[in-house]
């Protein structure tokens, strides 16, 4: 049976119907129509699917959509300061060729800002360390952690808004 | 050069970045079904009966296939222009399975969680048939027989033979000969986007397919063929992908299905495999056991080479012969030697179909190759950067294309690697041989070809347009594995005409639309796409050098093109922009410019040198990978950071295959072991260790824009035999396989303190 | 994913009645990142899930100095990994749960979750085990307190009857001079399944081993203690001979079985190097 689930998506109150079965990522692809987040695993083991839970970092394939009822979700689409500019760890990836096929990036780039906004200054070994769960098939990490040491430096010397 | 050699804003990434960039499974359509393919549970069988009565009662369920109600076509599983390198062994849905989990029956039904309930509801009844799961087995006498169309001994084809000169005339000269046995396992591409596709019909009878492929001209010539369509009904469109590594080359059974249950339903279906099915529906590297001999001088040198490789191909053919005859002759190189003989076969077996993959057949014969040739510096007292240089391949010598060597790429890449490790220094440091951690250095070298001449002659295609303000519009078809390609095509174009990078677009992925492609796989795109871009590109700039020097009066020669402005050489008033030399004047249309390039290429070859460092746990016999300094020599590099991240992706899924990635077969029935991301363990983060990537351009092919090569495939294939050299330098245990566990780290290390003693 | 039914009782009598009434038709769910996949991957098919994160009560996480730490239902692993007071006086378990998956899944998987679940190889049972932990028991006749180490009955089973549930775990406070340590034994150093783990705490008078407990990972049908191997060291100095002697003892207890993640024999191997791996370094994290 379907259930009434308020919440709010990359700031924007939605009311959804929602089956209990199905999984937060699920909801928001194909019935938000947020396809950002990627589906690359469906079992919680590859970190495409990541979103920020009421701030933090999840898989959103082990969230139900019934679950988030009254919670705060950020996924890839709501990153972007303004429509006009991106947020630094996106410009970052861009540049510092942390993106490849692209299919990991929104779970990468949602992870990096989760960690991001608790150490804004994390070492190699803690960006390595907070995106363990979270799998690139195409770089080797190397570019995506500087991507991430890039995109810190930025956001603290405040060139740039979170 | 302006463009070409810098590392542009890639344009494909803003919508990675942003979560816009569309893949075939982010594709919606109104009254869309979901489809989803029942698997087999036995590795080998006949299909005795498929009883789909209650699954087509149940509710919500729109339509069930299966091969009583499928066309029965016979097709090439991976559709290259019926060129040797594949093979015609497929139907959409057979009367008999070929291995576990191969599919036999797919539904629509309207959400996915019916269509994936209503799996346990069709009824297959099964006449189980002997399997046979290791070449072994496969070609023993009285093994049952996996296909009719097959050679004989479940062999795909005859067997590869290459020779060159007089082997026995070799041995002959030999101070030494070696000889050893080598096994490969089964690593996957495990691209991160899951196969998927969704199909749709018009009502005049068209076939739209969104589908994750790097071939998508294939698909629609493979899908028309078998589904009794011409071309212009069936239109395909691909613009992200997800990663393919070569694996995505092939059809597997879902696009022919998803077609038909659209078709039935006269609803678009979208279907899309979970990961476990990339794994048991996907395409692996081909398990290979090699024998190889070679003979050598005292001073190094090789003369002679002898080798038998037999790969595992698993169910069906796919690139089986490709493979084979790719991986075999390229042990006619590498290290130059004059007299080689060289056999290699490929063999069915009932389990999980081997396909294309990222360093196709080679990655298994130079692991082979590179770590002989470490032992034989062993057993010769040399230094083995000093053994390899000795016989590294050079200008003039033949290719195992049978092409002569442009350059001295492969020394190059080792003489830079040396120096860059501090190699002479290493050999002389003293080892530990008692502590707990122990560390070694390893150095292992290839070579690889951009395009699969000459199994098969390529055609690379594009059509360059300008418009009336003086931008471009690159048309092409090759696809965008996320590897860069169309912001390297794009480069290649704004060079040629003198344009600003931000001045040319690219147009994809629709086979409606751009030029015929044979598809991105090989190495390929760069050197050939790229050079029939430079060609439509430069046929676009003499048009319009020509309309300029009519206006101006000067001849189009003294023209030159830069930043999108158009000057007259020597002479610094007489400047225009292109926008103006294209736009429309009063009562005058702009004119219509369009370049079209087709080029068919030989073959270049890319080179490198890896230099690896490990440390072992001789405790746990874990290995850790410290720190590795790849060199590659690969003509002029296009986009710098584009080409490094090419080096260092193709690092990780070699350390994964050396170390930990191998997709396990239970040999006793054919089941699927480790059909996921816990079991199968790829490097993560926290895993990979530093990359110092070094590229060096020493060595530019005529054949390629600009001199550029390929790159793709190469850095898969050194790193292997680096790192299984690294080890015998760290605990004087030599491996001839992978992966190398811990647990045979651990053996070895307690059977050699065995011997010592 | 399969089709169920929802619930999400707001009183733990709620979930109970819940429990009894749907029997072996319902699974609870806290964090869902097993249960979640285990309905995936079809290793079962609950009809009815009953997520209990509405439940007002269990989700705090305290300390005192008689008492210990008492975490409840819903404390998530990532709580425990960056909880100051589990990092200072129980290091074994922080480590234990920042190895438990990926930052993602530690967000929402609860260490009861993981003790209930009842997985062989779960990271947070050997430290837990070595701490001397006790599970809160509620259910239909009230509540019971069960030591964890007696907890388990065989793989993904549990003393847990009908409509009971695991509402807090306590853990002693470590005596003076007490150290403790996990390790976990994987090809990777994330995202693992431990192949095998180990657990010590252990506390010294003088130089001399006053008390050790050695909790086993991965090599039984449950987490294990190796008690003969505890025997031969209490009360004696912990020496190189002596700890790798009790290493071997631990070997021989030690039950395991052979699959995709390794052989029985190598298991058996890792036992021995690292009881000694883990005891040393418990030795060296005492204060």
């Amino acid at each position: 049976m379907k259930r009434v689930v308020e919440v709010t998506i990359n700031g924007e109150r939605h009311e959804l119907a929602l089956e209990p079965y199905r999984s937060l990522l699920d909801v928001l692809r194909n019935e938000v129509g947020l396809t950002g987040t990627k589906k690359g695993c469906d079992v919680g083991d590859c970190g495409a699917c990541t979103v920020l839970l009421d701030g933090k970092p999840v898989n959103s394939c082990l969230v139900l959509g019934v679950e988030v009822a009254g919670c705060d979700i950020v996924t890839i689409e709501g990153l972007q300061p303004d429509p006009e500019r991106l947020h630094p760890l996106q410009e970052s990836f861009m540049k510092h060729g942390g993106a490849q096929c692209g299919f990991c990036t929104p779970g990468f780039v949602m992870m990096a800002k989760a960690l991001l906004d608790e150490n804004p200054n994390p070492t190699e070994e803690e960006i390595r360390f907070g995106i363990a769960g979270n799998i690139c098939r195409c770089t080797g990490y190397t570019r995506i952690v500087t991507a991430i040491q890039e995109a810190a430096k930025e956001l603290s010397e405040g060139r740039s808004p979170a | 050069m302006n463009v070409v050699g810098t590392s542009v804003k890639r344009t494909d990434i803003i919508g990675k970045v942003t979560g816009t960039a569309q893949y075939a499974g982010d594709v919606k359509l109104a009254g869309m079904l979901h489809g989803k393919i029942k698997r087999s549970t036995v590795a080998h069988a006949n299909i005795k009966r498929i009883d789909i009565s209650r699954a087509v009662a149940f509710p919500g369920v729109k339509a069930v296939l299966t091969h009583e109600n499928v066309p029965r076509v016979l097709h090439y599983g991976s559709p290259h222009p019926r060129s040797a390198s594949v093979t015609c062994d497929q139907y959409i849905l057979d009367r008999k399975v070929r291995y576990w989990g191969e599919g036999v029956a797919a539904v629509a039904a309207v959400s996915e969680e019916i269509a994936e309930e209503v799996l346990d509801l069709i009824d297959v009844e099964y006449e189980p048939l002997p399997g046979v799961f290791t070449v072994e087995a496969a070609q023993a006498s009285g093994a049952p027989v996996i296909h009719e169309t097959g050679y004989a001994n479940n062999l795909l084809f005859k067997p590869v033979v290459v020779t060159r000169g007089d082997v026995a005339k070799g041995f002959a000269q030999a101070d030494l000969i070696i000889e050893g046995e080598y096994e490969t396992g089964r690593p996957t591409p495990a691209y991160m986007e899951p196969n998927v596709c969704v199909c749709q019909w018009d009502n005049t009878g068209k076939l739209t397919v969104w589908v994750s492929t790097q071939t998508a001209f294939m698909v629609r010539g493979i899908l028309a063929e078998v589904l009794g369509l011409p071309l212009h009904k069936v239109r395909v469109l691909v613009d992200h992908m997800g990663g393919g590594f070569g694996a995505k080359q092939d059809l597997f059974q879902h696009e022919f299905l998803c077609a038909l249950l659209a078709k039935e339903t006269r609803h678009p279906v979208r279907m899309e495999y979970t990961r476990g099915e990339t794994f048991v529906g996907g395409r692996s590297r081909h398990p290979c056991k090699i024998w190889l001999r070679q003979g050598f001088r005292k001073d190094g040198t090789v003369v002679a080479r002898e080798a038998r490789m037999t790969y595992n191909s698993g169910a069906y053919g796919s690139h089986g012969p490709g493979v084979t005859i790719v991986g075999t002759s390229a042990l006619t190189s590498l290290y130059r030697c004059e007299n080689v003989h060289l056999e290699g076969r490929c063999v069915y077996t009932n389990t999980p179909i081997a396909g294309a993959y990222r360093g196709y057949g080679v990655v298994q014969t130079y692991y082979a190759l590179d770590i002989q040739m470490d032992e034989a510096a062993a057993r010769l007292g040399m230094d083995p950067v000093e053994l390899k240089l000795r016989n590294a391949v050079r200008e003039g010598d033949l290719a195992p294309s049978g092409h002569p060597i442009v350059g001295h790429g492969l020394e190059d890449c080792i003489r830079r690697g040396a120096q860059e490790a501090g190699w002479e220094q290493l050999r002389r440091r003293p080892h530990e041989p008692d502590g707990t951690f122990r560390r070694g250095w390893g150095m292992g070298c290839e070579m690889h070809g951009s395009s699969a001449y000459p199994g098969i002659k390529e055609q690379g295609n594009a059509i360059v347009k300008m418009n009336e303000d003086g931008t471009a519009v690159l048309l092409t078809g090759a696809a965008g594995l996320g590897t860069g390609a169309h912001t390297a095509l794009a480069q290649i174009v704004a060079e040629e005409l003198g344009l600003r990078f931000d001045d040319v677009a690219v147009v994809h992925g629709d086979t409606d639309i751009v030029p015929w492609d044979i598809g991105a796989f090989a190495s390929h795109t760069t050197f050939m796409v790229g050079r029939a871009a430079q060609m439509a590109a430069s046929e676009v700039k003499r048009q319009l050098l020509q309309r300029v020097g009519e206006q101006i009066e000067v001849a189009p020669e003294d023209l030159e093109v830069r930043d999108s402005v158009i000057a007259v050489r020597g002479v610094a008033a007489k400047r225009m922009t292109v926008r103006e030399a294209m736009g429309p004047k009063p009562g005058i249309p702009a004119a219509n410019l369009v370049g079209n390039g087709t080029y068919t290429p030989t073959k270049s070859y890319s080179f490198a040198a890896h230099f690896v460092e490990v440390q072992v746990d001789t405790g746990t016999g874990q290995i850790d990978v410290l720190q590795v300094v790849p060199v590659h020599e690969v003509g002029k590099v296009v986009h710098p950071v584009a080409a490094a991240g090419q080096i260092e992706g193709g690092i990780q899924q070699g350390i994964g295959h050396t170390l930990t990635e191998d997709y396990i077969v239970d040999l006793t029935n054919g089941r699927s072991l480790n059909a996921g991301f816990v079991d199968y363990k790829m490097p993560l983060s926290m895993d990979m260790p530093p990359i110092r990537t070094i590229i060096l351009e020493t060595a530019p092919d005529p054949g390629g824009p600009y001199g550029a090569k390929g790159i793709g495939e190469d850095p898969i294939i050194a790193i292997g035999p680096a790192i299984a050299n690294a080890i015998y330098d760290a605990v004087g245990v030599r491996f001839r396989h992978f992966p190398i566990t811990p647990e045979q780290v651990l053996a070895a290390l307690k059977d050699k303190t065995n011997a010592d003693a | 994913m399969r089709r169920f039914e929802y619930h999400e009782p707001a009183t733990l009598d709620e979930a109970v009645a819940l429990l009894g009434r749907f029997g072996d038709e319902a699974s609870l769910l806290a964090g869902g990142t097993d249960l979640l996949v285990e309905i995936r991957e079809h290793v079962h098919w609950p009809r009815q899930v009953v997520n209990i994160k509405k439940i007002q009560g269990i989700a705090a996480l305290g300390y005192d100095e008689r008492a210990g730490l008492r975490f409840g239902a819903l404390v998530t692993a990532r709580e425990i990994e960056t909880s100051p007071v589990v990092l200072e006086k129980y290091p074994g378990l922080a480590q234990a749960a920042r190895e438990l998956g990926s930052i993602q899944v530690r967000n929402r998987a609860t260490i009861v979750g993981n003790v209930c679940r009842a997985s062989p190889s779960a990271d947070t049972l050997p430290p837990l085990i070595a701490d001397g932990a006790t599970v809160k028991v509620y259910g239909p006749a009230g509540e019971r307190t069960v030591a964890l180490e007696a907890f388990f009955t065989g793989p993904g089973t549990t003393l847990l009857g009908p409509g009971e549930l695991v509402t807090e775990i306590a853990v002693p406070p470590p005596p003076p001079r007490t150290g403790k340590h996990y390790i976990k034994h994987g090809r990777r150093k994330a995202m693992e399944l431990a192949t095998v783990g180990v657990g010590v705490t252990l506390t010294l008078d003088g130089g001399a081993c006053r008390e050790i407990r050695i909790a086993l990972g991965a090599v039984a049908p449950t987490p294990i203690r190796a008690r003969n191997a505890e025997d031969a060291l209490r009360g004696r100095a912990l020496d190189g001979a002596g700890i790798e002697a009790a290493a071997r003892i631990a070997m021989d207890e030690c039950r395991p079985i052979s699959n995709v993640r390794g052989s029985a024999e190598y298991r058996r191997d890792m036992v021995g190097v690292l009881t000694q791996r883990a005891i040393r370094q418990a030795m060296e994290a005492v204060r």
